[in-house]
């Protein structure tokens, strides 16, 4: 789905992405690990173009991201769920999932509510529906936000540290969703500390580090094989007690 | 010694009660349609300073200044008096003879609504700004365009926020139609100089005069304070 070349990125001074390069696949889940600071986030956001590259390319299904592709065709293909799910206050649950497929895509409001329905009682949220996000826990919170993102239905959806807002018991529930959706075939990249659902969930691991991908391969190597003296030295720091 | 036997408080309401309720008329419209007119303005000016282009927001900024710098009863003189003589004087100089004429109420709302709009921007930019980003990025990775997020996702939670404020500025206004006097608009204040003048009455027309001006605003003024009390009770 995307083909990236020599990605870079800057803010002022600071280059956050250094050249990157790599293809993501349809059906692929991917995580991304790496310390704080080593741009996982930036990377990510510029797949949806939330920032725009400095330099390089990337290729959406063939077609170069810059003005050619229409942004809005790009984002309602490749959704994405933040660390603080972002929902909007003043809609219910079920308004903030069925708000897009109305107005995005013009879906008919019988059609966008069934839809919306449905895809709460998928994240096992139905009996939520009218409730306010302010009354849900962070992690059904962010169920109805991966709700919110699959009512777009796309064809990628992209996390950025999707528990690391959450209480340590709430992240399973969030995880098993994710789980769920690899099941049914969503490419996803996740940007995550999990390392267990790294290792299990995703067929690739890329380890970033200081704006560069250090390392990248199937989770197995990485996790237990890893080449690069910087990617052990990580994973030696965050393993501990996993 | 009993004051109230020197003065005529029965007979002055008796003639300048039904002149006052027209009055009322005239205030409660101008404040109606002033205040829905200054909340576009101020919107309007708000986004195009936080997000038009260059010359736009200098513009806006020069704008500003200029009604902030002055006072609004010389904003509405300027409306009422100069600015048809000026549109005349400009129209000739091209040749064309042109009478314009504004009436008082038309000037006199105009002015509200410039005047409080352009207060009123700096209150509703801030309402904006006080919005977290993460709700307009939520918008656009949803595929909602830049002003569609801004109108349905940040303007309505921007606005529920600032409502207290805003509503201080409409009982403000309530009592700024005073000023409308100046520009020959019929409201509460000139008909009471006009009644007071021609009876003598002077006491009695003003006490009635800021009695009506009473009615209006502390009413309102609590419904704001109600209003700012639930919406900070309501939000969780
Ligand atoms: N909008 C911005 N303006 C300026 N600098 C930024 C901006 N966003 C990120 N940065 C900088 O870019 C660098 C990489 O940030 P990024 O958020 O991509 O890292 P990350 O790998 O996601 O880290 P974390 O694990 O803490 O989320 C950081 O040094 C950060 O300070
Ligand atoms: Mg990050």
């Amino acid at each position: 789905m995307f083909n990236i070349f020599e990605l870079g990125k800057n803010y002022g001074d600071n280059e956050v992405l250094k050249s990157i390069t790599m293809r993501i696949d349809d059906g692929e889940v991917i995580c991304i690990i790496g310390p704080s600071g080593s741009g996982k986030s930036t990377f990510l956001r510029c797949l949806n173009l939330l920032e725009v590259p400095t330099s390089g390319q990337i290729y959406y299904d063939g077609t170069l991201l810059d003005d050619k592709l229409d942004t809005k065709r790009l984002r309602r293909e490749v959704g994405m769920v933040f660390q603080r799910f972002n929902l909007f206050p003043m809609f219910t649950v079920l308004k903030n999932v069925m708000y897009a497929p109305m107005h995005v895509n013009k879906m008919k409001k019988k059609e966008a509510e069934e839809l919306a329905r449905s895809l709460l009682a998928k994240v096992g949220l139905a009996n939520k529906a009218d409730a306010y996000p302010a009354q849900l826990s962070g992690g059904q919170q962010q169920r109805v936000a991966i709700a919110r993102a699959l009512a777009m239905q796309p064809k990628m959806l992209l996390f950025d540290e999707p528990t690391s807002a959450l209480d340590p018991e709430l992240v399973n529930e969030v995880l098993t969703v994710m789980r769920d959706l690899r099941k049914e075939g969503m490419s996803m990249v996740v940007v995550t500390h999990e390392m267990g659902f790294a290792r299990d969930v995703s067929d690739r691991v890329i380890f970033m580090d200081k704006g560069y991908i250090v390392e990248e391969g199937a989770p197995v190597e990485i996790f237990n094989h890893p080449k690069e003296e910087r990617t052990q030295q990580f994973l030696n720091r965050v393993l501990v007690g996993v | 010694m009993n004051i109230l036997g020197q003065l005529h408080f029965s007979e002055a309401a008796k003639y300048l009660a039904p002149s006052l309720l027209h009055g009322f008329g005239v205030v409660v419209e101008a404040t109606i349609i002033g205040f829905f007119l200054a909340t576009i303005v101020g919107i309007f000016i708000a986004i195009g300073r936080l997000f038009g282009w260059k010359p736009l927001k200098a513009f806006l900024y020069g704008l500003l200044e200029i009604v902030r710098g002055t006072p609004l009863l010389v904003q509405l003189v300027y409306i009422y008096y100069v600015m048809p003589l000026l549109i005349n004087l400009i129209a000739g100089m091209f040749g064309y003879k042109t009478d314009v004429q504004i009436t008082p109420l038309t000037a006199g709302i105009a002015g509200l609504a410039i005047n409080y709009g352009c207060y009123m921007s700096e209150v509703i930019r801030a309402g904006i700004v006080s919005i977290d980003n993460g709700q307009t990025e939520a918008a656009l990775v949803l595929g909602f365009g830049r002003y569609e997020t801004l109108f349905r996702i940040v303007m309505p939670q921007a606005l529920r926020g600032i409502i207290p404020s805003l509503g201080n500025y409409l009982v403000m206004m309530i009592k700024d139609t005073s000023l409308l006097a100046y520009v020959a608009v019929n409201e509460l204040l000139l008909r009471t100089q006009t009644f007071a003048s021609q009876t003598f009455y002077t006491i009695e027309a003003y006490t009635y005069l800021a009695i009506a001006y009473l009615i209006l605003s502390v009413p309102l003024s609590h419904l704001v304070k109600f209003i700012e009390y639930k919406l900070s009770s309501a939000s969780r």
